[in-house]
């Protein structure tokens, strides 16, 4: 099986994880993850937003 | 059965906007050049590829992804993470034809499941239980433990409090408001839980299916994980003919709206006999039930005890920090609560429902999720060796494995040929089709022969160049 283990020692990340779980707390390298993606984020959201929302309709499916 | 054949169905939302984000093309005609590939190469909009997963367009323009059988739930979810990768790249292909063409127009498929209009589309759960085993006693243990799963599995979101139509909160699955019934045969019109549509795709005697059309699409390999995981032990623990939790509950559709609004799944449910419940400790209930069965040293089946306990604890005590990077619906529930934050609109603001929408794009340069994967604030348990691998292998354990071979051989050796769930034919006058009926068989000499078939008929010939990894035709379906 080639996927990471969700619960026993795996790779880097996983272990990062842990240790947040752990001491409840944030890492500094997490939080800067989260500022840079916020900017992404914006770029998304500043142009057309609403209007993206509006296009957005379909029959139903199933 | 301690094993079991399951699969899952995808159904992708469609738009096509101008960069100013109105609409540029209609869906219908947005469908037809997203699968102008598909049917340059297998005549239809309807084909199976040569990972055995079928490929096709849906009722009001859905392109929709059906896995092949799979009895391993992490191969499931890398059959499903290859069927996004194979219509992101037909959506990377068409929007560069758009832009050859000078239209402004760019197609966006989403894996979610309502658009802006509150139409609805599925992610169909599927799974092979045994005929013998009493169809009709499945949905009063099933029920409960659907109802509250989205606590665990659900894929997030916004919606309208219970007293409030205009307010907006944040709720474990929008899905939740679009059930109407527990258990029929409906699917669109009043869409139940449990849709009791019974194609085996197998021995009628032997096999039927159980089709749970309740999930949420889930862009997490977690949480889509968990979804089959949890389900699947639950039906071993019912299969199992022990003592079960006796939860019953007293209406399972105004429960499943009030769960999904309660993030603490504490607050009180009510029990068809009386009692009272609450949607954290159905999980748990169920989850210890299903523990009896799972032996000390089954590493696969304690992996989902473990994750499954861990998700039902970041709901009980709290305490997110495990679940916010790895189930769907707290990693949205921290990410629209920084965004809202950082913009200072509420959750009802249309910048969370681009948002939202954006979370589902498939597109990697669009998605949002992607975005979230890069920096391990979402899981990536899948090596990308093995989900690119599944975009060409099928399953080895299920019959997939056979329909896998035929589609490829067909397509190296150029011979034509028609293959469904069950089926395999070559469209020559005389041909004899070849039907498969048990879903784990992995091995036929009628198949052996039928690959030998198409080896002798065609020379050998590399396919390639579409951008469609191993289209074959197929049938008119009976969807």
């Amino acid at each position: 099986m080639s996927q990471q283990s969700l619960n026993g020692p795996g790779t880097g990340g996983e272990d990062e994880q842990n240790e947040v779980a752990a001491t409840g707390g944030q890492t500094f390298a997490s939080a800067q993850g989260a500022d840079d993606l916020l900017d992404e984020i914006d770029a998304v959201l500043e142009s057309n937003a609403e209007t993206f929302v509006r296009s957005f309709v379909q029959k139903g499916g199933q | 059965m301690k094993r079991r054949v399951g699969g899952l169905e995808t159904e992708f939302g469609l738009v096509c906007v101008r960069a100013d984000g109105s609409r540029a093309l209609e869906p219908e005609a947005a469908a037809r050049e997203l699968f102008r590939p598909v049917v340059a190469m297998g005549r239809s909009s309807n084909v199976f590829l040569r990972n055995a997963a079928r490929l096709y367009l849906d009722v009001g323009s859905h392109p929709e992804y059906a896995t092949a059988e799979c009895d391993d739930w992490w191969e499931l979810v890398a059959q499903d993470r290859a069927g996004e990768r194979i219509f992101a790249d037909l959506t990377t292909q068409a929007n560069e034809r758009l832009a050859a063409d000078g239209q402004d127009a760019r197609i966006h498929l989403l894996k979610n499941n309502v658009d802006s209009a509150g139409n609805a589309f599925g992610s169909h759960e599927n799974y092979l239980v045994d005929r013998r085993g009493e169809f009709t006693r499945l949905p009063r243990f099933l029920l409960p433990f659907l109802v509250t799963r989205q606590i665990v599995t659900g894929a997030g979101g916004v919606a309208a409090p219970a007293d409030d139509e205009d307010g907006a909160q944040f709720v474990f699955s929008r899905r939740s408001d679009h059930m109407w019934e527990a258990v029929s045969s409906a699917t669109t019109r009043t869409r139940p839980i449990i849709n009791t549509r019974d194609e085996p795709h197998g021995d009628p005697t032997r096999f039927r299916r159980l089709h749970v059309i309740v999930g949420d699409s889930t862009m997490s390999e977690v949480s889509t994980y968990l979804r089959f995981a949890t389900t699947d032990l639950v039906l071993r623990a019912i299969e199992s003919g022990r003592t079960l939790p006796e939860l019953a509950l007293h209406d399972d559709i105004s429960t499943i709206r009030a769960v999904a609004r309660d993030l603490t799944g504490r607050e009180p449910i009510a029990l068809a006999n009386g009692g009272t419940t609450s949607a954290v400790e159905v999980q748990q209930r169920w989850l210890d039930a299903t523990a009896t069965l799972v032996e000390d040293g089954d590493r696969r089946d304690r992996e989902v005890l473990e994750t499954w306990q861990k998700a039902i604890d970041a709901v009980a005590t709290g305490d997110r920090s495990w679940a916010a990077t790895h189930l769907d619906w707290a990693i949205k529930e921290r990410l629209f609560g920084q965004v809202t934050e950082r913009r200072g609109v509420g959750l009802g603001d249309s910048s969370i429902e681009r948002l939202d929408l954006a979370y589902h794009d498939i597109d990697p340069g669009q998605s949002v999720f992607q975005a979230l994967q890069r920096r391990e604030l979402a899981p990536s348990q899948l090596s990308e060796q093995r989900i690119e691998a599944a975009r060409e292998t099928a399953p080895r354990t299920t019959r997939a494995h056979l329909r896998g071979q035929v589609v490829t051989a067909a397509q190296e050796h150029g011979v034509d040929h028609v293959v469904d769930w069950t089926t395999f034919r070559l469209t020559r006058p005389g041909a004899m089709p070849v039907q498969v009926l048990d879903p784990f068989a992995t091995s036929l000499p009628t198949v052996d022969a039928l690959l030998e078939e198409i080896r002798s008929l065609g020379g050998a010939r590399s396919a390639g160049g579409t951008g469609v990894p191993g289209a074959g035709a197929q049938q008119p379906p009976a969807v």
